[in-house]
């Protein structure tokens, strides 16, 4: 046992070691292969350069899809942040005092967050078609997940002596809401709300691929008729798209906080 | 004026929290409760205002109409109306941190004006200038449009003095108001808190029995749950041992 305890961190790194070497094992992961077929990549490579960026303003199927991505994105977010916003009103037992029911909701979310979202925009595919509808669809479950848990912990954590306070003066349970909760939760609402609209910018690009449509799915065509100069000058146009979002939430969420 | 009447609480185990507890206090007073920790002191504030469950008292406050309710007994409705005019101020301040200090002196009066007005149209600028005077009472309009958040614990407590005057009580009820803050914003408060006590009576749990005998004009000390001291603020050493024990040297600075 003192042996044990001894060398502990050393008996750690060989367990996770040897699991490592096992799970390659299991995977049949050969590195060789990278190397030996790295042709392929660097022919791929030369197939794409240089991007063909001409055909952005060749053809404004272009600059609309990425429209239609920051649409998906900006509709998802907002839809899923309102109504994880009710829902974490009931799920954070500090404010519904019915222990039941703000359980069953937190039950509720987590069951929601835990379903990848590739899972629910395939099924949505189906259900409404490929496109925008089937995109933003799935992005408001999603972030009914992730913001419901992130409102309900923010909510539990408040502060509960100003709306004790309140309550001893007389004012009722909506009024507590509005005049105690509201102002203590809005900052860390608006700026989650900005962050999961960042995380929702690049989910609703890699949902387009799946078919929910946008800049996506445009991509995902290129690559599939062997366009590769327009691709690359897809992606190029993500990247930038996706660093311009993260910027200007960050920015507007460092003046919020503050 | 409130009446206390016999208030007894036992617990489960058959301690005996707080026995036969009786006291009157009118316009005018300002009454200093002190006792050692765990004496009562706090337990028998928070049965004033009807938040315990007593085995036995009555707690009786005039109302507007100079009749007489004991608030044990009275209807949810006629104690809500109760509640909506008694002010509290606590140790903690219990602020909405990140409101201005102007709309929460407002949120002193959201138990006496109805639901919807205080969600969708908000308090009339009648309603502001009497919070804007209430602030003026305690010397914070110049911050009137400042988050609490930036205040000092001295400014806060002021501020929650003003939410207290603004709501217009019969009765202002004081947990340790001053606990927390500096000799020099304790003695604002303290002097603040004798001034009102010429509108309602004023009764507070107090830690300081040195600020107690300047600014109280009576005090109530708490033993064992039972009234051990009610009379003059000035108490001899004799009595302040007697009411504090070993604890004695810890609250004499």
């Amino acid at each position: 046992m003192t042996f044990l305890y001894k060398y502990k961190k050393w008996m750690i790194a060989l367990v996770v070691l040897f699991a490592m070497l096992l799970l390659t094992i299991f995977l049949k992961i050969d590195i060789s292969v990278l190397f030996a077929d790295l042709h392929y990549v660097t022919d791929l490579l030369n197939e794409m350069f240089p991007p063909n960026f001409s055909i952005i303003w060749e053809n404004n199927i272009v600059i609309s899809s990425i429209i239609q991505t920051i649409a998906m994105a900006y509709l998802g977010t907002l839809l899923g942040g309102i109504i994880a916003f009710v829902f974490s009103l009931i799920a954070s037992n500090n404010i519904f005092r019915n222990k039941w029911i703000s359980n069953v909701s937190k039950w509720l979310l987590s069951f929601i967050r835990v379903i990848p979202s590739l899972m629910i925009v395939l099924i949505f595919v189906v259900a409404v078609g490929p496109g925008a509808f089937a995109g933003v669809l799935t992005i408001i479950i999603s972030t009914i997940g992730t913001m419901g848990k992130l409102f309900t912990e923010s909510l539990e954590n408040l502060d509960p002596t100003s709306a004790n306070s309140l309550r001893a003066t007389g004012a009722n349970k909506l009024q507590i809401y509005k005049f105690a909760i509201w102002p203590e939760f809005q900052p860390s609402f608006i700026s989650n709300l900005l962050y999961c609209f960042d995380i929702n910018m690049r989910s609703a690009v890699g949902l387009g691929i799946f078919g929910g449509g946008g800049i996506g799915y445009k991509l995902y065509l290129a690559m599939r008729v062997l366009h590769y100069k327009d691709a690359l000058a897809l992606i190029t146009c993500i990247i930038i798209l996706l660093l311009v979002i993260e910027n200007i939430s960050n920015f507007i969420r460092s003046q919020i906080l503050r | 004026m409130i009446k206390a009447v016999g208030i007894t609480k036992k617990i489960a185990t058959g301690k005996v929290l707080l026995n036969n507890i009786s006291f009157e206090v009118r316009k005018g007073e300002f009454v200093g409760i002190l006792g050692a920790s765990g004496a009562g002191k706090t337990l028998t504030l928070k049965s004033l205002i009807g938040l315990m469950d007593l085995n036995a008292g009555e707690v009786w406050i005039e109302q507007e109409n100079n009749q007489h309710v004991d608030i044990y007994k009275t209807k949810a409705t006629v104690l809500k109306k109760l509640r909506s005019k008694i002010a509290l101020i606590f140790q903690g301040y219990h602020l909405v941190q990140r409101a201005s200090v102007l709309e929460n002196v407002l949120m002193g009066r959201l138990g006496s004006i109805s639901t919807f007005r205080s969600l969708f149209i908000g308090f009339n600028t009648n309603e502001k200038s009497e919070a804007f005077k209430a602030l003026e009472r305690v010397n914070m309009h110049s911050f009137a449009n400042t988050k609490v958040s930036a205040l000092s614990g001295g400014e806060k407590q002021r501020v929650a003095i003003a939410r207290a005057l603004f709501q217009q009580p019969n009765l202002l009820l004081a947990d340790e108001p001053i606990s927390n803050l500096d000799p020099k914003n304790a003695k604002t408060i303290m002097v603040l808190l004798k001034e009102l006590s010429q509108l309602f009576p004023v009764i507070g749990v107090f830690h300081q029995p040195d600020l107690c005998a300047k600014y109280c004009s009576r005090i109530i000390a708490i033993k064992e749950g039972a009234v051990f001291y009610d009379g003059q603020p000035n108490l001899d050493e004799k009595t302040l041992e007697a009411i504090y024990g070993d604890e004695l040297s810890s609250i004499l600075s």
